[in-house]
């Protein structure tokens, strides 16, 4: 199985921890991740707003780079996977198509098409499978219940993301389960976490995120789960400011999505980053009972 | 024969100010065809089991927009909501007013917010005075004209895009979905002459509090697209007047920061969004991530081929293209 590595932009700076448990990950799932150190931003979904065709050029490009490597792209990041599979969508729109083409062919780029953009918790699910992964996991976190929270992106609009119902997924918890913890599911899940506001008007971002964190909480999470590292920033990075919004302390710790699998599959807390977290991940961590207890 | 049929479990959320002190859930249990919508087991409900249940209806077939409920967490119109996909996922049917709304009674809730929204935007064609419509012909679009409507004249102002919304329910200054996908039905109508009046007035009018989680586009029963509309409302905002809110100048210092080096800038992007003396305001903040993620002060590497970026850039956001 080989990718073309698409890691964002977070995973490369401030969310390294999410980049080293993918590629921890990976390696021991047999996961070939092909690098490209053309690849730019995705555009998070700013770009878009402020200029709709740039956005799906500067992706078309990043699409481009896989095509002619023959690869799938493979994403870390619920932002990055929904920016790019719009610019897949979007290049079907003749108008768009003509004018991304119109930029991009001057510099020797031709976009076909054909690129499956993919993230890695659908490879995780549906390629990988879960029999496989469950076959290898060394250490289940038996006894740690997980709040799944996707992130916008990855789900909808559901009519172009595919994969599963976007209000109702299930592969992360059904994911979760393999690795032998305890999916808490709770209406939070598939909410927004703020990140888009962060910028905007803190103290609404702050809101939301704690709302989330709330009900995750509320349902008996003792951690929660995120495939998108933007999402992580605003429910790791500033949850202090969202404990202020809601009034109450949250104490959340939250995992990127190849954290919690590559610690279930037996990589030590310092292989996956978990130190590099805002909340202490340790107490959730020392949860887990010991394998054969 | 008799049609097959299945049992449906309702829990449907009952509440009445005038004898109820908090919410209740009631259950009603019912045979009834798999293809049966739920507004009509309500409608059964209530004409067999129990007349007090009080909900909003009239058509019954997708065009009117009262019936608007959450029906297993999801806002969705009852009259075209089958029981036997909901029975199948679920196993029993929940129904509960729209959120964002206060509840009046039962599955009834007080539509004002949602209706003061919807005036702010002024939905109607504004004309100008000294070239009136022609009282004697209609006025004719061209179809390039018709098409920038998108899907925008379909709504039927449900408001199942304003329950789903978590920006209206963290946001009272939030307009929400519906008020701002009718908002960009007039900006693009040829006929009306407040376009930028209307665009300016959004920007600072909540325009940038979209979450773009795209729930209200799922949610649409009409497939309206409140999301994409707001997005393209975004861009015809700042190609307006230009970025004048933080939203739209992180969007601005955002598109920036990736024409430089290809990847983005995070500690430039901030200074970008809020200016130098909003910069010091995140020191704290900024200090304590940095603590544990030094990288957020780090200029990020130039991508390889960084020029091609640029070159896109050039042909693409020179400022002068009219948005779509």
């Amino acid at each position: 199985m080989k990718f073309a590595y698409y890691p964002g932009c977070v995973a490369q700076e401030s969310g390294k921890e999410l980049d080293l448990a993918t590629r921890w990950v990976c390696r021991a799932l047999g996961i070939e991740l092909v690098e490209f150190p053309s690849f730019s931003c995705c555009g998070s979904g700013f770009v878009d707003e402020a200029n709709e065709v740039l956005n799906v050029a500067i992706n078309a490009r990043n699409l481009a780079i896989a095509e002619r490597a023959g690869l799938n792209l493979l994403t870390i990041c619920s932002t990055c996977q929904g920016m790019l599979t719009l610019a897949n969508h979007r290049m079907t729109d003749p108008k768009v198509r003509a004018r991304v083409d119109g930029a991009l062919k001057p510099l020797g780029i031709e976009y076909r098409g054909t690129v499956r953009v993919t993230h890695l918790l659908r490879v995780l699910v549906e390629e990988v499978g879960l029999p496989a992964i469950r076959a290898k996991v060394r250490r289940p976190l038996a006894g740690l219940k997980v709040g799944a929270f996707y992130g916008c992106h990855l789900l909808r609009p559901t009519d172009e993301m595919g994969g599963e119902d976007g209000e109702e997924p299930h592969s992360f918890e059904d994911l979760l389960s393999a690795i032998g913890a305890d999916p808490v599911y709770y209406r939070g899940r598939v909410m927004c976490c703020g990140f888009p506001v962060q910028f905007v008007k803190e103290a609404t971002a702050s809101r939301i995120a704690g709302r989330q964190i709330q009900d995750a909480k509320a349902h008996g999470a003792h951690a929660m789960a995120t495939p998108c590292p933007l999402c992580h920033i605003t429910l790791d990075a500033y949850q202090n400011k969202a404990e202020k919004a809601v009034g109450a302390r949250l104490d959340m710790p939250v995992f990127h999505l190849p954290q919690l699998v590559g610690l279930a599959l037996g990589a030590t807390p310092e292989e996956l980053g978990l130190s590099r977290h805002l909340v202490p991940t340790e107490a959730a961590v020392a949860r887990v009972r010991p394998s054969g207890a | 024969m008799a049609e097959t049929t299945v049992s449906a479990t309702f829990d449907v959320y009952r509440f009445d100010p005038a004898v109820d002190r908090a919410a209740r859930y009631q259950r009603y249990t019912l045979d009834l065809a798999p293809h049966t919508p739920v507004l009509t087991a309500l409608l059964r409900i209530r004409a067999e089991v129990d007349p007090t249940l009080s909900l909003r209806y009239s058509c019954r077939s997708a065009i009117c927009g009262s019936c608007a409920m959450q029906v297993n967490s999801k806002s969705r119109l009852a009259c075209e909501t089958q029981i036997g996909p909901e029975i199948a996922r679920h196993g029993r049917i929940v129904v509960e007013p729209m959120h964002n709304q206060p509840v009046l009674r039962d599955l009834v809730v007080d539509q004002t917010p949602f209706w003061r929204e919807y005036e702010r935007v002024e939905p109607h064609l504004k004309l100008d005075p000294a070239r009136p419509m022609p009282a004697d012909r209609p006025t004719s679009m061209t179809p390039e004209q018709v098409e920038r409507f998108k899907e925008t004249p379909r709504c039927i102002a449900c408001a199942a895009c304003y329950s789903s919304c978590p920006a209206v329910e963290a946001d009272p200054e939030f307009p929400g979905p519906m008020a701002l996908a009718k908002l960009y039905r007039y900006v693009v109508d040829p006929r009306d002459t407040a376009t930028r009046e209307r665009l300016v007035g959004i920007q600072a009018g909540g325009l940038w509090l979209c979450l773009r989680c795209h729930l209200c586009t799922d949610a649409c029963p009409k497939d309206v697209r409140p999301s994409e509309r707001i997005r393209d409302l975004k861009e015809l905002a700042i190609a307006a007047q230009g970025a004048t809110e933080h939203g739209s100048r992180h969007a601005v210092g955002f598109k920036e920061s990736i024409r430089d080096a290809g990847l983005l800038n995070e500690m430039q992007l901030v200074r970008r969004t809020y200016g130098p003396l909003g910069l010091f305001g995140q020191l704290g903040q900024g200090l304590r991530i940095w603590r544990k993620k030094p990288e957020v002060v780090r200029r990020p590497h130039r991508i390889e081929k960084a020029e091609e970026i640029e070159k896109i850039y050039a042909a693409l956001d020179t400022g002068t293209e009219a948005p779509k």
